[in-house]
């Protein structure tokens, strides 16, 4: 069918195609003379043509169309089919995965299910395992804390150690230092009895002194008062011989008292001479007076006299033995007696120091007497504790050459356990040794024998001498002899056997020595290499006594810093240990903090000193436009001051009432303005107002006063 | 060679040092190991400080060994702490020096070398049975006596003889070698319980 098609299509195109050309030549031929009548049927014929030519397109596509139309539907039909099948093969498939889905949303569930358990088993066991290390945590801290605990308890054992150490020790110089002591003060001690004594003679010479000088001072005191003595005895002299002149002018005086008591008389007979009675009367006083001296002068020579009379018959009764004539006599005797007194008292003097310092020494004799024995018995308690102690000494010497002996024995015993064949050299050196000695005591002895043998042939001889002699005297010389030798023998064998003890004493003493470690300077030496284990070793212990006290110095210098930056808390700390970051750490974050609150306290700082500049400058230039200071008072209440105030206390209070409205309170200053309180605040509610009157007010004031 | 005029005495010594280290507990007991001398199993040290201590030592006294001019080989132990001496192992060594003078050397069977050996170190370990625990760390010297006109050699010094205050002393047996015989004690310081 398409192709018929295909061939009606082409066929009515070559016809159409050859309809045009056709024109188209004659067109071209007779293109300039048709004219427009051939082109208009041209141009129709065209017309009809290309509209043939559009019907057979259209056909053509018509035709076109239905062959694909049909084509579109045996395709559609199979499709269709197919697509049928495949919707059932896909249903089917469908049915299969739904099952599947099934069986999975199945087995999605019990999984699920289990892991749902799973979870919470897997919680149960976390809150387990949480609980349980809490509980290690716990137990780790407590074993830490007894670690601690253990360790300082070592430290404070072996700081006690070294103390006990250092106490024994500073006990032993202690008791040393007292042992000196002592020594020194037994010797400072006898120091002071020689001082003393010393002191002793020496008071005793000043004493001796002293009474000496007392006695010089005595009689130069006596001296002095005997010389006074003769002094006055002189003016005794001398008055007694005025007196004697006076006396032997007492007769004239009496005569002339008499002219003189004539004359007043005379005198007090005249009246003419009254006149001069006062003066009469004056030397009648002074006669009076004249009179009872020279009565009394007298009186006293007569009673001088009389003593004199009678001293010098007492003295001359008491001195008829004395041969006293005149008073120089007497004063020699009198000297005499005083010397004699003197001396008496010297003697006196001295004998009772004598007797004092007899006194004494006694006592201190006595004192002395009851130190030494004290002594005595001290020293006796002492010596009766070192025989106890030389006692008990002997006891355990004997009791160790027990031991001794008894060691000697078992390793004698164990010694001859060994074949002897080892010994032989020492052995047989030891024996030769013993036999040189023997065989030398044997030719001592063989010695001493022949001696002996010879005496007694000596004495064997002297006594065939004397039987025939018979002389007792060489007997008796013989015999003494053989005493003398006998004694001498005898002597020499103790002081052998003292030899020998003292040998064996020396020997043993020796081997005990040698037993020690001691040796003889003068033969052996004692080496030991210098680089040996215990010099290393005892290097290494200071070493590490160094270290350990260098790191405690350390660990004590990072306690001191720890414990002052906890309490200062600045950046100190990360300056002196940059090296314990652990124990830090934490401490870091604070000193971070710290330092952001100082910045923040520093800003906050800063804040306040511009704010209180701001409010400053915000109050002055309130002052200054306005002309009132505002003063908070307390909460809510608020004080001005006018610039223009005639007094400082003047001033007016507002207060903020609950509702923020302002409310002028009574004051001093407010009652002067009620006019003006009335008008602005009662009348016209302005406080601004008000203000503002007020400070004109002011103001015109203060310019006109 | 092992047998020889002085080699048993001196290796004697050697291994009865080592094993009064071992009793003593001077160095720690693992550092020493057993070795095969002789047919018997002996302790030595591996510590090699202390080898080498021992090895000079013990050369030097061969030496002096054989010019018989040692009289006594003395081990000191000293606590560190108080550098008090605690111990002292004497060794007194007489010496035939008619041996030493004679060509031929005396031989000793290996048998009587172990058997002294052994003696020794028997008598070691039953004598530290009574011998007071040493507590505190002590290190140990090792002092040569030899006669006085010896050139003291390089490494070597003169010390003091070491003495314990008033010890306690302990006879132990005596062994020889071909040339020597060694008297052996142990002073010891008394314990303050006595």
């Amino acid at each position: 069918m398409d192709l018929e098609d295909d061939t009606t299509i082409l066929t009515t195109l070559k016809s159409f195609n050859s309809f045009i050309s056709r024109p188209e030549h004659p067109q071209r031929l007779s293109e300039h003379s048709a004219g427009s009548g051939i082109l208009q049927s041209q141009y129709k014929r065209s017309m009809e043509l290309l509209e043939a030519a559009e019907r057979v397109h259209s056909k053509n596509r018509y035709l076109q169309l239905d062959q694909e139309k049909k084509q579109m539907e045996l395709s559609h039909k199979r499709a269709r089919f197919e697509l049928e099948r495949a919707a059932s093969d896909s249903a089917r498939d469908l049915e299969h995965e739904v099952d599947r889905n099934q069986e999975l949303l199945g087995q999605i569930k019990k999984l699920e299910e289990r892991a749902e358990e799973v979870n919470k088993k897997l919680t149960e066991q976390k809150e387990a395992n949480d609980a349980l290390q809490k509980n290690l945590e716990g137990l780790n801290k407590t074993l830490e804390e007894r670690d601690d605990k253990l360790g300082t308890a070592n430290q404070t054992i072996r700081s006690l150690k070294d103390e006990i150490r250092e106490l024994r020790q500073k006990i032993q110089n202690q008791d040393s230092k007292m042992s000196a002591q002592t020594l020194e003060n037994q010797e400072l001690q006898e120091k002071i009895d020689l001082q003393q004594r010393k002191y002793q003679e020496v008071s005793q010479l000043c004493q001796s002194l002293q009474a000496a000088q007392s006695s010089c001072s005595d009689h130069i005191i006596k001296i002095k008062e005997l010389e006074r003595r003769l002094v006055f005895q002189e003016q005794d002299f001398a008055i007694v011989k005025t007196v004697k002149s006076e006396v032997a002018r007492v007769p004239d005086l009496e005569k002339e008292l008499k002219r003189l008591r004539d004359d007043n008389a005379y005198l007090r007979l005249n009246t003419f001479l009254k006149e001069n009675c006062s003066l009469l009367k004056e030397e009648v006083e002074g006669l009076r007076k004249k009179l009872e001296r020279m009565e009394k002068t007298k009186e006293e020579l007569i009673n001088m006299e009389l003593e004199k009379e009678l001293h010098a018959w007492e003295n001359l009764g008491q001195s008829t033995g004395l041969n006293i004539r005149k008073p120089e006599d007497l004063s020699r005797e009198v000297i005499q007696i005083q010397q004699r007194e003197i001396a008496l008292k010297e003697q006196n003097y001295t004998l009772n120091s004598r007797v004092r310092s007899v006194e004494r020494s006694q006592s201190e004799l006595r004192a002395e007497l009851t130190q030494q024995h004290s002594k005595t018995l001290e020293e006796q308690k002492k010596r009766e504790a070192q025989d106890a102690l030389v006692r008990r000494l002997q006891k355990r010497v004997l009791l160790l050459t027990k031991e001794r002996d008894g060691m000697r024995a078992i390793l004698e015993s164990y010694d001859s356990e060994l074949a002897p064949t080892e010994y032989s050299p020492q052995l047989s050196k030891r024996l030769r040794e013993a036999e040189d000695i023997l065989l030398k005591t044997q030719s001592h002895n063989a010695e001493m024998e022949a001696q002996l043998t010879k005496a007694q042939e000596e004495t064997g001889t002297l006594k065939l001498q004397l039987q025939t002699v018979s002389e007792p005297a060489l007997l008796n010389s013989v015999c003494a002899c053989i005493f003398f030798l006998r004694q001498k023998i005898e002597d020499l064998e103790r002081e052998r056997q003292r030899l020998e003890e003292q040998n064996n004493i020396l020997e043993m003493r020796l081997e005990r020595h040698n037993l020690q470690g001691d040796y003889d300077p003068v033969k052996t030496r004692v080496l030991h290499l210098k680089m040996n284990p215990t010099a290393i070793a005892k290097q290494e212990r200071q070493q590490e006594v160094e270290a350990l006290r260098q790191e405690v110095t350390r660990l004590r210098d990072l306690v001191r810093s720890l414990q002052s930056g906890g309490a200062v808390g600045h950046s100190q700390d990360d300056t002196h240990n940059p090296s314990f970051s652990l124990s830090l750490a934490p401490s870091k974050e604070v000193l971070d903090l710290r330092k952001q609150m100082e910045s923040s306290e520093l800003r906050n700082q800063r804040l306040k000193e511009v704010f209180q500049r701001k409010i400053q400058e915000f109050r002055t230039v309130c002052y200054v436009l306005t002309g009132y200071q505002i003063d908070i008072t307390t909460e809510n209440q608020y004080r001005l001051t006018s610039v223009y105030a005639e007094h400082m206390d003047d001033s007016l209070l507002f207060k903020k009432g609950s509702n923020g409205s302002m409310q002028l309170m009574e004051t001093e200053f407010s009652k002067t303005l009620g006019e003006m309180v009335a008008l602005h605040l009662h009348h016209q509610k302005s406080i601004p107002a008000f203000l503002s009157a007020v400070t004109l007010d002011l103001f015109s004031r203060q310019t006109t006063v | 060679g092992e047998i020889g005029l002085s080699g048993p005495g001196s290796s004697q010594r050697a291994f009865g040092i080592n094993s009064i280290l071992y009793q003593r507990g001077i160095y720690p007991p693992e550092t020493f190991t057993r070795v095969t001398h002789y047919d018997l199993s002996l302790l030595l040290t591996t510590d090699p400080k202390l080898k080498s201590y021992l090895t000079n030592v013990v050369s030097q006294l061969k030496e002096w060994l054989f010019e018989c001019t040692v009289q006594k080989l003395v081990l000191v132990i000293t606590c560190l702490e108080t550098n008090e001496v605690l111990e002292r192992w004497q060794f007194d060594i007489e010496c035939d020096k008619s041996a030493k003078e004679s060509s031929a050397p005396r031989e000793k069977s290996i048998k009587t070398i172990q058997h002294e050996i052994r003696s020794v170190i028997r008598q070691i370990t039953a004598t530290v049975t009574f011998l007071p625990l040493l507590e505190t760390p002590c290190a140990f010297d090792l002092l040569v006596y030899t006669d006085k006109d010896l050139v003291v050699p390089d490494k070597w010094e003169e010390s003091g003889p070491q003495t314990i205050d008033q010890p306690e002393e302990v006879r132990l047996h005596s062994f020889t070698t071909s040339i020597h015989k060694v008297n052996s004690m142990v002073a010891y310081k008394k314990t303050e319980s006595a």
